[in-house]
């Protein structure tokens, strides 16, 4: 049993706090995810579990069992590094091979010929031999064994980095953004081999990445952070369709959330110049009075229709982009703004989504239907979901 | 808790380390200012009194220190200057340059740090006896350059691969010949290195033993190493007074060191650190 | 500036061939006097010495040479005298290696984690390669004064029985002083390219370690040792190299004795040119000191490309 529980962690520098009064309850097996953007304290938390960062403030429980002042080798813990960390001065064999005879260390291991003897006994034994050996073939690096990380492709030395990991059989797996020096193919395969990896090791995985479509592929719970405060923590299908607040609704996603300006007047939305009844799933009260809201909408929930139907925002195409199977348009709208914090101008686009290869121009006016079934409304103020 | 005594230990040793460095110097010091009577106490005196400091003048007075110093500084200079001079061009060309014969110009820069001065001191006094460069301090600075050169020029050529290129492609562009380039672009951006490497010559001329003591026989131009030398291991002439000449000697080398070491060990430690 | 130059270098209306910018010679132009200077003040001499070396010359006539062909090298090889001073510089070169690089590695380690006044402490540990050979050894060898040095002062303080001995006059310790007097002034360049080797030491691959379970030493063994081992490598051999020249020390502060104890061969070249005034066998001691240095160099190239062709190729 591998649950991890972080109660109120905290981790400062000089003052400053990188990670601020982290509470997270992780049950075993599951592949957690910290997601955020570069600085938002993920690493940070991600060596704090290891130990590899002490802990200013909180607790952290392995299993129920308290571990925040434990060194790393005795939390049974592995670690991937970003840049794998392999020994460039040892086989792959030997480094798969040196996590299992530091576990069976003695101070006089140090002592030269003794030593030595001793440490080839264990590295010769056939429980050890066998382990190094299981773990190569589930990772297809048999052939490899006797060769050095210098002549190996970036995708293997990935595959001796979790094999290095995996030899110990620890519960807790820790990856410290591994695919991100890969290419992006090389990425998309390796993502599948690490998702397979855990369905077939078990354990529970905590996985560092910046790369919101790494998260919602390969994780089973997500912690978004940003400024080293969780924004949301929950399954990847919650967090897209319930974002807690508009950080999350913009980060997730591709394309992200929309966020449209929209009035409260007498239980009606207005947006720009019309007014739409209240969804069926909200009520007024869930607003909490509010008078100016953010209507979230993805853009697969706005429909591009003719310039003129009614109940529609009107607007002008912007940008298409063909992706292919869809088209994704960027429209303009006319009396309506919108939320979004990344851009600076003047804001007043939706990114909505056309079926195939749309035939739409720039500048061609058009008008936008919303599904506002769909709505997630926030808080104009405070970014806080209100409703969804 | 195990951190602590770690550290306390690790500062005793650094501790220990740093009074190891600098205990002989601070020594020679000592001894400078230490009065004839208690020179030969039973017990050492291991602080210095500033009341001897008379003892300098002394010094100065009974032994030739003024003409040593100045025949050393002289030397000094010379090698320096003569040593910059001819090593800032072969330091750009190894540099920048591919040409033939590269190679083995910098194995052969390499290899005359093997040469040790007392072996081709013999030859050099029968080809400076011949040149009339004997007992001269012109000759000394030709035979310490011979020396020093070699470890300029490498100096040179690691903070000249430092600069990039850009800046003398833009120069070429604009229409600067290859010495502009060198004279006017390239030298004021290692002006740093240059001068730790000026300083570096500069003691090699200073330190300088076997070639001083060989090359140059008569008294008004001998130069404090030779000077300094003939004191070693005598007791005829008074210690603290020696002391004191040693002093004078020793520090505008420990001092201006000091200055330039941060650009001494990277333009070093460029070279050296492989892996 | 730039510009203004370039402007100058504008109104010139030299065709271009004629400009030094591209030409084919430059390099050698520009390396030209320093490889006359080298061959005419070191290249030359080298080639009289190795001549000099086949002859029988006396210091008082210089120019009059007798041939011997190979009866100095013979005669060298022959003596158990010439076997103590090869001796002597073995165990010189081997000590000098091993205790600056295991003192400037110590060094190197302590000054590698941070604390207060690091700086200063890393600046203050070069000062003893500052110091002119010739001061240092004026100071180590009033210190290593029987009656009043400080050594023996120190030694009688913690009472070790008669320190009286003058260590320099002493056969057995002799050299010991001189080693001790050599490391104090070398170690400080070891532990300044060692530092700088600290520098490049991954601290992922220090972390991956920890996590894997080794200790201190352990983590030193596998991470910190293979990373800095070349310039571990290079360390030895410029301070073999090194030893094998040092002159200035040894010979202010013993001339080699007593009885040979600190007899190295650059010392022994210097007693047999300008003491004994044989010209040809100093010649000739002179070319063997030197051939040791060659073949240590090639070795130590040999080396470290086979290292290096092991560890990229599989």
């Amino acid at each position: 049993m591998a649950s991890i529980t972080l109660k109120n962690v905290t981790k400062s520098w000089g003052g400053k706090p990188a990670v601020s009064d982290i509470n997270l309850d992780v049950p075993d097996g599951e592949f957690l995810v910290l997601l955020g953007p570069s600085g938002c304290g993920k690493s940070t938390l991600l060596r704090m579990l290891a130990g590899l960062e002490s802990v200013s403030q909180g607790e952290i429980h392995l299993d129920g069992r308290r571990v925040e002042h434990l060194p790393p080798s005795a939390r049974d813990m592995a670690f991937v590094f970003q840049s794998y960390a392999l020994y460039p001065h040892m086989t792959v064999r030997r480094n798969i091979t040196f996590p299992l005879i530091m576990r069976q260390f003695h101070w006089w291991f140090h002592l030269p010929v003794i030593g030595g003897l001793a440490k080839r006994r264990i590295e010769r034994s056939p429980e050890v031999t066998g382990l190094v050996e299981r773990t190569a073939k589930i990772l297809a690096l048999t052939e490899m064994l006797d060769r050095y990380p210098r002549t190996l492709s970036g995708g293997q030395r990935q595959r001796v980095a979790l094999g290095r990991a995996m030899v110990r059989h620890p519960e807790v797996f820790l990856m410290d953004e591994p695919l991100s020096n890969l290419d992006a193919k090389l990425r998309t395969s390796m993502r599948a081999e690490i998702t397979k990896l855990h369905r077939e090791v078990g354990g529970t995985f905590v996985y560092v990445t910046h790369d919101q479509v790494e998260a919602m592929t390969m994780g089973t719970m997500i912690a978004l952070m940003r400024s080293g405060v969780v924004q949301q923590f929950g399954r990847p299908r919650d967090i897209y369709t319930n974002p807690a607040n508009t950080y999350v609704a913009r980060f997730i996603g591709t394309p992200p959330m929309n966020l449209i300006r929209a009035r409260v007047e007498a239980g009606e939305l207005r947006i720009g110049e019309t007014g739409f009844a209240m969804p069926a799933h909200v009520s007024t009260a869930a607003l909490r009075g509010q008078k100016e809201v953010l209507v979230g909408l993805r853009p697969e929930s706005l429909a591009i229709v003719a310039a003129g139907s009614p109940a529609t925002i009107a607007g002008e195409v912007a940008m298409v982009e063909h992706i292919g199977a869809e088209s994704l348009v960027s429209v303009k709208l006319r009396h309506a703004a919108t939320a979004h914090e990344e851009e600076e101008q003047e804001q007043s686009a939706v990114m909505a989504t056309a079926p195939g290869y749309s035939d739409l121009k720039v500048a061609e006016p058009v008008a936008i239907r919303l599904t506002l079934s769909d709505t997630v409304f926030f808080s104009a103020e405070t970014g806080e979901r209100l409703a969804a | 808790m195990r951190g602590i005594w770690q550290h306390r230990l690790r500062m005793l040793a650094v501790l220990a380390l740093l009074v190891a460095a600098v205990f002989p110097l601070y020594w020679m010091l000592v001894t400078s200012l230490t009065a004839s009577s208690d020179l030969f106490a039973a017990a050492p005196h291991m602080l210095p009194s500033l009341a001897e400091l008379g003892i300098y003048r002394e010094a100065f007075l009974n032994i030739p220190v003024a003409t040593w110093l100045t025949n050393s500084a002289i030397v000094a200079t010379g090698t320096m200057v003569l040593s910059i001079a001819l090593g800032t061009l072969p330091a750009y060309a190894l540099s920048r340059f591919r040409f033939r014969g590269k190679g083995l110009l910098g194995f052969g820069l390499f290899a005359t740090q093997m040469l040790p001065e007392a072996m081709l001191v013999v030859p050099l006094y029968a080809i400076f006896g011949q040149l009339s460069l004997l007992n001269t301090l012109a000759g000394l600075i030709l035979a310490n350059t011979a020396f020093t050169v070699p470890v300029i020029t490498w100096i040179l050529k690691g903070a000249i691969d430092g600069v990039p290129i850009d800046v003398e492609e833009a120069a070429r562009i604009d229409g600067c010949s290859q010495i502009d380039i060198v004279l006017a672009v390239v030298i004021p951006l290692i002006a740093p290195t240059l001068a730790a490497a000026g300083v570096i010559a500069f003691f090699h001329g200073w330190n300088e033993y076997v070639f001083a003591q060989t090359l140059v026989s008569s008294q008004e131009l001998r130069t404090a190493s030779v000077g300094l030398a003939g004191f070693v291991g005598e007791l005829s002439t008074p210690v603290h007074s020696v002391m004191a000449v040693g002093i004078i000697y020793t520090l505008p080398a420990v001092i201006f060191y000091l200055f330039v070491q941060r650009y001494v060990v990277a333009g070093l430690t460029a070279g050296s650190v492989k892996g | 500036m730039v510009a203004g130059i370039g402007s100058r270098s504008m109104t010139k209306s030299a065709p271009p061939t004629a400009r030094l910018e591209g030409s084919r010679w430059t390099p050698y132009i520009f390396t030209a006097p320093v490889a006359v200077y080298l061959l005419l003040f070191q290249g030359y001499p080298l080639v009289q010495e190795l001549l000099l070396s086949f002859t029988s010359t006396s210091l008082l006539s210089p120019r009059d040479h007798v041939y011997v062909g190979l009866d100095n090298y013979n005669d060298l090889v022959g003596t158990s005298d010439f076997h103590g001073t090869i001796l002597v510089t073995a165990l010189y070169t081997v000590a000098c290696v091993l205790l600056a690089i295991g003192l400037g590695l110590a060094a190197a380690l302590l000054l590698d984690r941070p604390f207060r006044g690091r700086g200063v402490a890393r600046a203050a540990v070069t000062i003893p390669w500052a110091a002119p050979p010739v001061a240092v050894a004026l100071i180590f060898t009033w210190m290593f004064n029987a009656q009043y040095g400080i050594f023996n002062h120190a030694f009688r303080f913690l009472g070790l029985a008669s320190a009286n001995e003058n260590w320099l006059d002493n056969p057995k310790l002799a050299l010991p002083a001189v080693l001790l007097t050599t490391i104090w002034q070398i170690f400080p360049f070891a532990s300044v390219v060692l530092l700088a080797a600290l520098q490049g030491v991954s601290a992922e691959l220090r972390e991956a370690a920890v996590i894997d379970g080794a200790d201190r030493l352990s983590v030193f063994k596998a991470v910190v040792w293979p990373t800095i081992q070349p310039s571990v490598a290079l360390l030895a051999l410029f301070i073999t190299i090194w030893s094998l020249r040092r002159f200035d020390l040894i010979w202010l502060m013993t001339q080699g004795g007593p009885i040979g104890a600190t007899n190295t061969l650059v010392i022994e070249l210097y007693r047999q040119g300008f003491v004994y005034r044989e010209l040809g066998l100093a010649a000739a001691v002179g070319m063997i000191g030197l051939t040791i240095a060659l073949v240590v160099t090639l070795i130590y190239f040999r080396a470290t490309a086979r290292a290096e062709r092991a560890k990229g190729q599989r």
